[in-house]
C-alpha cells in the first residue's frame, strides 16, 4: 500500500471519529451549527478524497449522505434521533467500505447491499446499483456529477500558430485519448473583417469542458508542443479543487515554503505556469521600478491558472504555519519506536550513572562526588522528560465509551448518561493501550448488569436516567481510574451462592460483603442468569483482573445495594523506569517501587504489638499484616544475619502491609527489565533491574506480597 | 522420543565441548552465542534448584541453568574455571538467551555423522529429554545437548504453580480485609 493510500485511510478514520463525536455531541446540544458543519465536512472530504483515488463505491455511498447532511445544514431537514442513529450507521458503513476497498480493492456484494438499504432509509428513496441509481436520483435538485471530474481548458492560440505548424484541431482530438470532450465553445471574437483576414493566421480560442481522471500535469503535457504558440489555462473541476484544498491542509507546516511551491506541491499549478508567472513578476519589477510588484498569487489568479479561493487558502496556511512556527507549542509527530529507543537509552544512562556513583563512593573520591551528584540530577531530569514524552491524556480513551454507552442504552432501552471527569490525567501510552479492553468490559458490565431499566429505577425512587461516570486522577505515583454507576449494586447473596456452587468458598466460611464482591474476579464465576449480547463475549471479570495484574495494577470493587457499584483501578504511571527503594534481607537485595512505600520503622515487638503467630502489627492504632521477606522468599541463611530488622510499610490503594527486612539501602532509579518468560509464573517478583555494580536485583511485586501477607494473617 | 528427533540427532557437525560435574557435554556451535566468565548471580526465589539465578548480560537479564543440578547431582561449585555458555533457544517463535553454568569449557570438535548414536535409555527416573544424542570420540562419550529442551514449558509452569500455592493458600479473592 502506498503512502497516499495510507494517508487516505488515516484521514478517513480521523474524519469518521470526528463525525461520531459530532453526532454524539449533537444529541446533547441539538442544533449546534459547528457540529453540523463538522458532520458535513467529514462526509464531504471523504467523498472528495475517495474520488481522487477512484474509490467509486465510497463516493457512491458518501454522496447521498452528504446531500442529506447538506439538507440538515441548510435547515431543510431536522436532525432527530432516528436520523442521528442512521448517520452513525452510515459512519460505520463508510469505515467498512474504506477498509475493504483499501485492503481487498473491491467491495463485497453483501456490504454494498447493506449500503443501499442504509441509503434507502436515509433518503427515503430506492437506491439501486449503478445505472438505476442515477435514474433514481434525477429528481434530486442538487446533483453533483459522480465519476471522473470535469476540467475547464481554455486555449487561445497565437496568430502565428498555424504558420509554426501547430494545428489546434489535432490537440483537441488528442485530448480524446485522456478522456471525453464534453463540450467545446469556440471563441471567434478575434476574427478580423474579411479584408484584414489572413488565412495563415490563427484567430481562434477554445473553451473545452473535459471529462477525465488525468492529472493537471498530464493534461498540460498534451499541449507541450503548442506552449509557445498558445495561451493555455487549465482549471480544475470543483471536486478536484476541494481536493486541492484538502491536500493543502495536509501539507506539512513549513513556514519557509513559498506560495508557488505550495501550489505546485498539491498539483494545482504546473511548473510551467509557475515559472511563467515568476518571470512575469521579474519582468514587471524591472519594467516598472516604481509600481508595486504584484504577488505571485495575484498573477496566477489573473492568468486563471488557479482559483482565488485556493490561493487564499494557501496564503492562509502559509500565514498559520508562520504563526505556528513562532509559537512554542508546535507539535511534532514522532514514531513511537523512536521514543522507545530513547527511553531504553535513558535507562542505560541511568544504570551507567549509578555505576559511576558507586565507584566514586568506593574509591572515596570526595571532589568527584559533587560532579556525580550534579550529573545524577541531570539524568533524573532527562529520565522524567523522556518518560513524559510517552504520556498521553486518558480523555480520548474515555470518550470512546460515549458511543458504547449510547448504543447500549438504545439497544436495551435504558436511559444512561455518561459523565467523564479527569480526562486530562496523563499516563503512559503503552498502559493506555492495554487498559482499553478491560475498561470496555467493565463499562459494558455496568451498563448491562448495573444500571436498571427506567421503570425499575423509578420504582426504586431514583431518576429514570442512570448515570455512569468515568473518573481518573493521580495518587502517589499511580493513576486511579474509577468506573461508577448508580445502578442496583452487586447482589452479595447471589454471588456467594454461585461461589459456593462452584466450590470457590466453603459454606461455613465467614466473608464480608467486600470479600464477596472480590469473588466476581475469580475465574468461572458468573452471576448472569442469561447471557446477553453485551456480556458473554468471552472476556470475563477474571480476564479483566489478569489484564490489570499484568500492568502491575490493582482492581477494587465497592458496591452498595440499591445505590450503585464503583470499580477502582490503580495503575502504575509507567512501565519503564521508576524510583525504587532498595532493601536487603539475608544479604539479598530487592527493590520496592518507592511510590508504594509509606514509611519505614524499626521492627520492635513492644512498640508495635507484633503478633508473631497471627502475623500482624499494630502501627499507631492501625492493624496490618506483615511478612518476613527472608522467609517468604525462602532466602537461605547466611553468616551476616543480624537482628536489627526494619519494617517497610507499603500501600496500594486501601491495602497496606509491612515487609520485614534487614537493611534499608535507600532510593535509587530503577530501570525495569523484564525477567523473561520463564519466570512469568512467579508471584512475589514483578521484574528485575541492573544495579550500578552490574548485579541484577529483583523488583518485588508489592501487590502479590500484600495479598500473601493478608492471606497469612487470615490463616492463623 | 519421537522418530523425528532421533533422525535429527544423528547428524554430526561442529560442537563445543564442556565439563559439568563429571560429564562431558557438547552443544552444536550454531546454538552458542558466546562464553562469558561467571559474574554475580542473583538468585530468583521459589525457583527449582537447577535455575541458579539471573545475570546481567550487557543490560539484559538472562537466566542461568546449572546442568549438574538439572541432572540431579547437586549444585555445582563455582570455581575459577566456571563459565557461562550462552545459547539461544527458540520457544514459540520467540528467541531467548539461556546461560548454562559449566565447570570448564574444553574445545570445539568435529563430530562425524557415524559417531553420533541415539541416546540409550536411562530408565524412567532420569529426565533425559534434553539429551539429543551420544557421541563417541577418542574413546570418550560425549552427551550432545538439545538446548531447546533444557527448560521444558511444563517445568516452568510447575515451578510457577508451586509458587502460586505458597502465596495463595486461601482464595485470592478474599484478600481484601478492610
Amino acid at each position: 500500500m502506498d503512502d497516499l493510500t495510507q494517508t487516505f485511510i488515516q484521514e478517513s478514520e480521523e474524519l469518521l471519529t470526528q463525525m461520531e463525536d459530532a453526532l454524539l455531541a449533537l444529541e446533547d446540544e441539538p442544533g449546534d451549527e459547528e457540529q453540523i458543519n463538522s458532520l458535513f465536512r467529514a462526509m464531504h472530504t471523504i467523498k472528495g478524497a475517495a474520488g481522487i483515488f477512484g474509490f467509486d463505491p465510497v463516493v457512491d455511498f458518501t454522496h447521498p449522505v452528504e446531500t442529506v447532511l447538506d439538507q440538515v445544514r441548510s435547515g431543510g431537514r431536522a436532525l432527530d434521533d432516528e436520523l442521528a442513529g442512521l448517520l452513525l450507521q452510515c459512519k460505520d458503513h463508510t469505515a467498512a467500505l474504506v477498509e475493504q476497498i483499501t485492503g481487498v480493492g473491491e467491495i463485497e456484494a453483501t456490504l454494498l447491499a447493506d449500503g443501499y438499504t442504509l441509503l434507502e432509509q436515509l433518503t427515503g428513496q430506492v437506491q439501486a446499483p449503478a445505472v438505476a441509481a442515477d435514474a433514481a436520483q434525477e429528481g434530486v435538485v442538487e446533483q453533483e456529477p459522480v465519476g471522473p471530474p470535469h476540467w475547464l481548458i481554455t486555449l487561445k492560440f497565437h496568430p502565428d500558430a498555424l504558420r509554426n505548424g501547430i494545428d489546434p484541431v489535432s490537440f483537441i482530438r488528442y485530448l480524446g485519448n485522456l478522456g471525453d470532450v464534453v463540450d467545446l465553445i469556440l471563441h471567434h471574437d478575434q476574427l478580423p473583417g474579411s479584408d484584414a483576414f489572413d488565412p495563415e493566421s490563427c484567430y481562434l480560442g477554445f473553451d473545452i469542458i473535459f471529462h477525465s481522471d488525468a492529472s493537471k500535469q498530464e493534461i498540460q503535457a498534451v499541449f507541450e508542443f503548442a506552449e509557445d504558440d498558445c495561451d493555455i489555462r487549465i482549471l480544475p473541476p470543483a471536486e478536484i479543487e476541494c481536493a486541492f484544498e484538502q491536500m493543502m491542509d495536509e501539507l506539512p507546516d513549513d513556514h519557509t515554503q513559498r506560495l508557488g511551491e505550495m501550489l505546485l506541491a498539491v498539483g494545482a499549478i504546473t511548473e510551467h505556469e509557475l515559472t511563467g508567472s515568476l518571470q512575469q513578476q521579474t519582468e514587471q519589477a524591472t519594467a516598472e521600478a516604481e509600481a508595486p510588484v504584484l504577488p505571485v498569487g495575484h498573477i496566477l489568479v489573473e492568468q486563471k491558472a488557479v482559483s482565488r479561493e485556493l490561493v487564499d487558502k494557501a496564503l492562509d496556511k502559509q500565514q498559520k504555519a508562520k504563526q505556528k512556527a513562532s509559537h512554542e507549542a508546535s507539535l511534532i509527530r514522532v514514531d513511537s519506536a523512536k521514543l522507545g529507543r530513547l527511553i531504553n537509552l535513558v535507562g542505560e544512562l541511568v544504570i551507567s550513572n549509578a555505576a559511576v556513583k558507586l565507584r566514586v563512593e568506593e574509591q572515596g573520591l570526595g571532589e568527584l562526588s559533587e560532579l556525580v551528584a550534579a550529573s545524577e540530577h541531570l539524568v533524573e531530569e532527562i529520565r522524567d522528560n523522556a518518560l513524559q514524552l510517552r504520556m498521553v491524556q486518558i480523555g480520548d480513551t474515555f470518550s470512546r465509551f460515549r458511543r458504547v454507552v449510547r448504543d447500549v442504552s438504545r439497544d436495551m432501552e435504558k436511559e444512561i448518561e455518561l459523565v467523564i471527569t479527569g480526562g486530562d490525567t496523563e499516563l503512559d501510552k503503552t498502559v493506555v493501550e492495554k487498559i482499553t479492553d478491560p475498561l470496555t468490559h467493565l463499562v459494558r458490565n455496568s451498563l448491562d448488569h448495573g444500571i436498571e431499566m427506567p421503570q425499575e429505577r423509578l420504582r426504586a425512587g431514583k431518576p429514570a436516567k442512570g448515570t455512569l461516570s468515568l473518573n481518573a486522577y493521580h495518587d502517589s505515583g499511580h493513576i486511579v481510574i474509577q468506573i461508577r454507576d448508580d445502578g442496583a449494586g452487586l447482589d452479595a447473596t447471589r454471588i456467594r451462592a454461585k461461589a459456593e456452587a462452584i466450590g470457590l468458598v466453603k459454606p461455613d466460611q465467614v466473608l464480608t460483603d467486600k470479600e464477596i464482591y472480590q469473588l466476581i474476579f475469580a475465574p468461572g464465576l458468573s452471576t448472569k442468569d442469561k447471557a446477553s449480547n453485551l456480556s458473554g463475549r468471552g472476556v470475563g471479570m477474571d480476564v479483566v483482573r489478569r489484564n490489570i495484574d499484568a500492568l502491575r495494577g490493582i482492581i477494587d470493587i465497592d458496591s452498595e445495594p440499591g445505590t450503585g457499584t464503583t470499580v477502582t483501578i490503580h495503575l502504575p504511571l509507567t512501565l519503564a523506569i521508576i524510583d525504587g527503594f532498595m532493601v536487603s534481607a539475608r544479604g539479598e537485595r530487592y527493590i520496592i517501587p518507592l511510590s508504594m512505600v509509606e514509611e519505614c520503622v524499626e521492627m520492635e515487638a513492644t512498640a508495635w504489638q507484633v503478633d508473631e503467630d497471627r502475623r500482624y502489627v499494630n502501627l499507631r492504632g492501625e492493624v496490618m499484616p506483615y511478612l518476613s521477606l527472608a522467609e517468604f522468599l525462602q532466602i537461605p541463611h547466611c553468616h551476616d544475619d543480624h537482628r536489627r530488622e526494619s519494617l517497610v510499610i507499603v500501600r496500594i490503594g486501601h491495602h497496606k502491609a509491612g515487609f520485614v527486612v534487614d537493611t534499608l539501602h535507600g532510593e535509587l532509579q530503577t530501570v525495569i527489565k523484564p525477567l523473561g518468560r520463564i519466570f512469568s509464573g512467579f508471584r512475589g517478583i514483578s521484574g528485575s533491574t541492573v544495579l550500578g555494580s552490574g548485579e541484577v536485583a529483583l523488583i518485588l511485586d508489592v501487590q502479590g506480597l500484600i495479598q500473601a501477607a493478608t492471606a497469612q494473617m487470615q490463616l492463623h | 522420543m519421537t522418530d523425528k528427533t532421533v533422525q535429527h540427532a544423528l547428524h554430526g557437525g561442529q560442537f563445543l565441548t564442556f565439563v559439568s560435574g563429571d560429564e562431558l557435554f557438547a552443544v552444536d556451535i550454531m546454538q552458542v552465542n558466546e562464553i562469558i566468565e561467571i559474574s554475580a548471580l542473583t538468585r530468583v526465589p521459589k525457583t527449582p534448584d537447577f535455575i541458579r539465578g539471573v545475570i546481567n548480560l550487557r543490560g539484559g537479564v538472562v537466566p542461568v541453568i546449572d546442568l549438574t543440578a538439572k541432572l540431579g547431582n547437586g549444585l555445582s561449585d563455582l570455581t575459577k574455571r566456571s563459565c557461562v555458555v550462552l545459547v539461544s533457544i527458540e520457544r514459540n517463535d520467540v528467541q531467548q538467551i539461556l546461560g548454562l553454568l559449566v565447570d570448564e569449557v574444553r574445545e570445539i570438535i568435529d563430530i562425524t555423522d557415524d559417531h553420533v548414536k541415539p541416546p540409550p535409555s536411562f530408565g524412567d527416573q532420569a529426565d533425559t529429554r534434553f539429551i539429543q544424542a551420544m557421541a563417541q570420540v577418542d574413546q570418550l562419550f560425549i552427551i550432545l545437548l538439545d538446548v531447546s529442551r533444557i527448560l521444558e514449558q511444563h517445568e516452568i509452569e510447575q515451578a510457577g504453580a508451586i509458587a502460586e500455592q505458597l502465596s495463595d493458600s486461601v482464595p485470592q479473592a478474599a484478600h481484601s480485609n478492610h
